[in-house]
């Protein structure tokens, strides 16, 4: 397995989650859709580092994937207080910063 | 001796429904004080001064040093003694008063609060620490003479005080200001070591500091013009009026005058002043106490017109006299309130004097109690008032800086006294009962025992003054207050004294008719000491009227016309112009995520074909 096929790889996963980003409405979709952009960016760390021979880019992945998971906490955390305020999850009914 | 201030600090966490531990907090305190006493005793004279103990340095700041320290001496633990031995009697006390008190707890902790702060006042080693406790003492008496929430007048009482003792306390903040630029040091030690060779008596400086430490003396003691919020205390728990108002807080003032005695004795103008404060004072509120109906503010006028004997005695150099009357006057003001508040108690609730009566043979303890509180207050002999009272009157005529006018106006004040004293006395114990609702009854024992103690103490403390007096001179430069003998003056105290009893007696005990004549007879007379001389009114039409047209007339003027225009304008303004822009704040997030990718991937051809 090549590192251009690697990288390829994630390049398409990266764009799947920026896309599914902007497309969907239902912040949870939104939220695995962010995931998706984290962990393409993960496999292109540890790509390279299997392409230059060094660990600092596997180092690199966990502490990411750390980060992530701390993240998916608080996330889902204002998510589930959302829809406990307004019972609606549609993020384009949520404009309550509307200029 | 570190451990003395840690006592008090666990003192005021403890905040269980127990009376119990508020009282043994405060006993324990006592018994650390009496420990101290006892050490000081075993040193000699000369060495009982200046023993600073730091507990640990807290700010250094350029030439500004500041230890948290305590200070022992025989003044500082003389005040101690009485702070938490009356304190204690007091605690004791309320437990039977505040029983019924739905918020017993909240009481107690103020109370030890109190006595906290009071430490913190006497024991601090320098001025900022005085202040420190100077200020607690203000907050704590807030909270107790605002304990009846409910009330209004209590709320409004309360407020007042505090007002007036932030006026005396901005006086000492500029004083301690003063002093480090003068003395580069707040600590006692120091300053006191270098006033006398860095400044002549009478020098502006000496003067100035002086003066401003006497302004906040002089609020914390009630003397004119600072006055007016004593009485109106009286609206808190009878404990209360006790601890604070008779026994320990109104003495801060004289303690500190005393304390500072080495620069008050380098400015004889500002002595001359505190003497005739002092002296004024004391004729002045015994004169309005002669025509209250309000038990406790009698008792409170009556303490004010006491405070001003203090300032009197301090004021002409006798500073050991003075703290000797502030000792005798603690046990038996303290044994009058109490006394009083058990009649109150008794009475459930009542405090107007002219509907009890009889309460003699209901009520014996606190009966015989109050009338040796009265007997005491003035100047019976061998009781305790006799002897301190009796020698600030004479001194003001011998001492080197006394004169025939502080004498007179002390010996007048003395004659007022037995009539006023009096006067509640046949009100509420002689006669018939009055109000036929009422069904008097003894207080609980734990009531009546603190009143035996404090009665005790009211009778005999009178034959330790010379030892009072030998055991501060250290502080005061060392020489014990000359006795002066004169049988004379002596004779015209006691003649007054007892020539008021009798016009009480003459008034009071026999038909209400006489009692109605005089007061017709002396209507106009009547009707402004009634009123206390106006001095409410005076404030309320110098002070407070015009600051309300002040602040009226900025609120139409500057507040509407002016500041608020101008930020109304600007704010219309920016959003006029941020309209354009704020359409892109569509609330949207996704157009937002939109955005960004388009943004990065722009930024990303730009860095790719450039």
């Amino acid at each position: 397995m090549g590192t251009d096929f690697i990288l390829f790889v994630s390049a398409s996963v990266f764009c799947i989650g920026a896309t599914g980003f902007m497309i969907r409405k239902n912040p949870l979709v939104m939220f695995m859709s962010v995931e998706l952009m984290l962990n393409s960016v993960n496999l292109l760390l540890v790509g390279f580092s299997k392409e230059l021979n060094s660990l600092d880019g596997q180092i690199f992945a966990l502490l990411i994937m750390t980060v992530a998971a701390a993240e998916v906490v608080v996330g889902l955390a204002i998510i589930l207080t959302i829809f406990r305020t307004r019972h609606d999850l549609d993020v384009d009914n949520i404009n309550t910063l509307k200029g | 001796m570190g451990f003395l201030a840690l006592s008090f600090l666990g003192a005021v966490l403890d905040k269980k429904q127990v009376g119990l531990v508020a009282c043994s907090a405060v006993g324990l305190a006592f018994l650390v004080a009496f420990w101290a006493l006892t050490d000081l005793m075993n040193l000699e004279p000369a060495e009982r001064i200046g023993h600073v103990e730091v507990l640990y340095p807290w700010i250094t700041s350029g030439k500004f040093h500041l230890d948290l320290s305590v200070l022992i001496d025989p003044l500082s633990v003389f005040m101690l003694m009485i702070i938490t031995g009356v304190g204690f009697v007091i605690h004791v006390y309320s437990i039977g008063y505040m029983n019924d008190d739905p918020e017993y707890s909240r009481f107690m902790s103020y109370m030890n609060l109190f006595i906290f702060s009071m430490s913190v006042l006497v024991m601090a080693a320098d001025f900022f620490f005085l202040i420190v406790g100077w200020a607690l003492v203000g907050l704590a008496s807030y909270l107790l003479i605002g304990f009846y929430s409910e009330k209004r007048s209590a709320v409004l009482a309360a407020r007042k005080a505090f007002v007036m003792n932030v006026i005396g306390d901005v006086g000492m903040v500029v004083a301690a200001y003063v002093i480090f630029q003068n003395f580069g040091s707040l600590n006692y030690v120091d300053v006191f070591a270098k006033a006398p060779e860095m400044y002549l008596p009478n020098s502006d400086a000496i003067l100035l500091i002086t003066f401003l430490l006497l302004v906040g003396a002089f609020a914390k003691s009630a003397q004119i013009p600072l006055h007016t919020w004593l009485p109106d205390a009286m609206e808190g728990p009878t404990p209360v009026s006790a601890l604070i108002h008779a026994a320990t807080m109104v003495t801060a003032g004289v303690y500190l005058i005393a304390r500072c005695s080495v620069l008050y004795e380098l400015a004889p103008y500002t002595m001359y002043l505190i003497a005739t404060v002092g002296g004024i004072t004391a004729i002045f509120a015994a004169t309005i106490g002669l025509v209250q109906n309000d038990i406790k503010r009698v008792i409170a006028y009556s303490t004010m017109s006491q405070l001003g004997y203090m300032f009197l005695a301090v004021g002409i150099g006798m500073f050991g006299l003075g703290m000797f009357h502030l000792m005798t006057h603690a046990f038996f003001k303290a044994l009058l309130f109490l006394s009083a508040g058990s009649v109150i108690h008794g009475m459930s609730g009542e405090q107007d004097i002219r509907k009890m009566g009889g309460l003699m043979a209901i009520m014996p303890l606190t009966f015989i109690s109050f009338l040796i509180g009265s007997l005491s207050l003035i100047g019976f002999p061998l009781t305790s008032g006799y002897f301190s009272k009796e020698a600030i009157i004479i001194s003001a005529w011998h001492a080197p800086m006394g004169n025939i006018f502080f004498w007179g106006l002390a010996v007048v004040t003395a004659g007022l006294t037995g009539f006023y004293s009096f006067r509640i006395f046949f009100f509420a114990f002689m006669g018939k009962q009055k109000d036929p609702n009422a069904h008097p009854h003894e207080s609980p024992v734990v009531m009546t025992l603190p009143l035996m103690i404090l009665a005790f103490l009211s009778l005999i403390a009178g034959g330790l003054g010379h030892d009072v007096l030998e055991f501060l001179s250290p502080v005061f430069g060392g020489h014990v207050p000359p006795h002066h003998e004169d049988g004379l003056l002596e004779g015209i105290t006691l003649t007054l004294g007892a020539v008021g009893v009798i016009a009480a007696l003459g008034l009071y005990l026999t038909d209400e008719e006489r009692v109605k004549f005089v007061k017709d007879m002396l209507l106009p007379v009547h009707e402004i000491l009634y009123r206390k001389y106006y001095i409410d009114e005076l404030y309320d039409f110098f002070l407070v009227q015009p600051t309300k047209a002040i602040g009226k007339f900025l609120e139409e003027k500057a507040e509407r016309q002016g500041i608020d225009f101008v930020v109304d304008q600007v704010a219309e303004k920016v959003k006029e112009t941020s309209e354009g822009l704020s359409q892109w704040q569509s609330g949207k997030v996704r157009v937002y995520a939109l955005n960004m990718v388009g943004g990065a991937v722009m930024i990303l051809m730009f860095l790719v074909f450039y």
